[in-house]
């Protein structure tokens, strides 16, 4: 009978080491999205990632049937602003944190359409904005980043190989950076 | 002394329960956070702005660029529709019909995710360029030998696993989630 109560303070025990290793894996990962994009994606530019090749591992678990494209962002200077038309294929862009989050995604069916003009605020550049003291373009959409330090991804798919270097090329086209405050 | 064996005791237990648990949890996760749909399983919250505690350890301990919520699902499958894992010199054969999106690929992919298709062959299956049943169902073959329908090559020994990736799935939008159809995995043989 005593035997039994110590495995079940054994169990008690184990579930309280199991939530703290779970609760604790974000902060000793060292291999998170994050630390593997950092090196990929330069500030306020933006540059495709390298076409994978057969064989190759693919540690970002990338589709190799589309196309990808990153910048990184950091609001501290701004308000980010990506801008470029793209083709009339299936693209989708994504905003990920430092926490490797995705605090925003949308895709080109969401009534965007071929034009991509996406203004990226952290909450004190959208409380400027609607006290319209931050001037931004007509039809730029507004999205509200909890992050300042963030990068985002377009997805691009080329329906057939041989569009997909001219496709690369509109996506590589997408201007970038911060609105001068 | 007794005392000591039971304290060894509870220690052992509580290690064991405690990183047992966790590592179950963050690679097969079939009852804490993954969705599971035959031999497919998906972390359906991957793509949320704030995802539970089970899949943020997951997106951290694996390092993957994940698809936004509005996006997609990848779902992978490490095993067959019987529970058998999925090895490089067999023949699978892919049945049934997958949900609603704008398109999904098949990939097939070694478990550091390095493609195991052909070299030079095809690089994955694509919703817009297999052939369907007249029901608009699939039926596709993952093989090294040569296959009818839709065939994907690959080549080399060991085991590999099939991602299907959902891109734009319109019964995804929101969080709830509800996939209930995703094709079996049949293995038909394997080679030598």
């Amino acid at each position: 009978m005593r035997t039994l109560l110590w495995v079940v303070a054994g169990v008690l025990l184990g579930g309280i080491i199991h939530i703290v290793v779970i609760l604790s894996v974000p902060a000793v990962a060292t291999h998170n999205i994050w630390a593997r994009m950092a090196p990929l994606a330069p500030l306020n530019k933006v540059v495709l990632l390298p076409p994978l090749k057969p064989g190759e591992a693919n540690p970002l678990q990338l589709d190799p049937a589309l196309s990808y494209a990153v910048c990184r962002l950091n609001l501290k200077t701004g308000p980010g602003v990506l801008t470029g038309t793209l083709p009339d294929a299936f693209w989708s862009l994504a905003i990920y944190n430092p926490s490797g989050a995705v605090s925003y995604s949308i895709t080109n069916r969401d009534g965007i359409g071929k034009n991509l003009n996406l203004g990226i605020f952290n909450a004190d550049q959208t409380k400027l904005l609607a006290q319209q003291e931050i001037e931004v373009d007509d039809g730029l959409l507004i999205v509200e980043s909890n992050s300042d330090d963030i990068f985002v991804v377009i997805r691009l798919m080329a329906p057939y190989d041989v569009v997909r270097p001219r496709y690369e090329k509109a996506l590589s086209a997408v201007a970038c950076g911060n609105i001068k405050q | 002394m007794r005392f000591l064996l039971h304290l060894l005791a509870m220690v052992a237990v509580a290690l064991a329960v405690g990183f047992g648990l966790s590592y179950y949890a963050l690679t097969d996760g079939r009852v804490l956070g993954a969705l599971r749909v035959g031999p497919w399983a998906a972390w359906p919250g991957v793509g949320l702005p704030a995802p539970d505690p089970y899949t943020k350890a997951y997106l951290s301990r694996t390092g993957i660029l994940q698809l936004g919520q509005a996006e997609g699902l990848a779902f992978t499958a490490t095993t067959d529709s019987a529970g058998t894992p999925l090895e490089r010199n067999c023949r699978y054969r892919i049945e049934g019909t997958t949900p609603v999106a704008t398109f999904w690929t098949l990939q097939a992919q070694a478990p550091d995710g390095a493609s195991v298709t052909r070299p030079d062959g095809l690089r994955e299956l694509e919703s817009r360029q297999v052939a369907r049943a007249n029901d608009g169902s699939l039926i596709a073959y993952v093989s090294p030998s040569l296959a009818p329908d839709n065939w994907l090559e690959i080549a080399g020994q060991g085991p590999f696993q099939l991602i299907l990736t959902l891109y734009d799935p319109s019964n995804l939008s929101g969080n709830s989630v509800s996939v209930d159809t995703l094709p079996s995995i049949t293995r038909e043989g394997c080679g030598t």
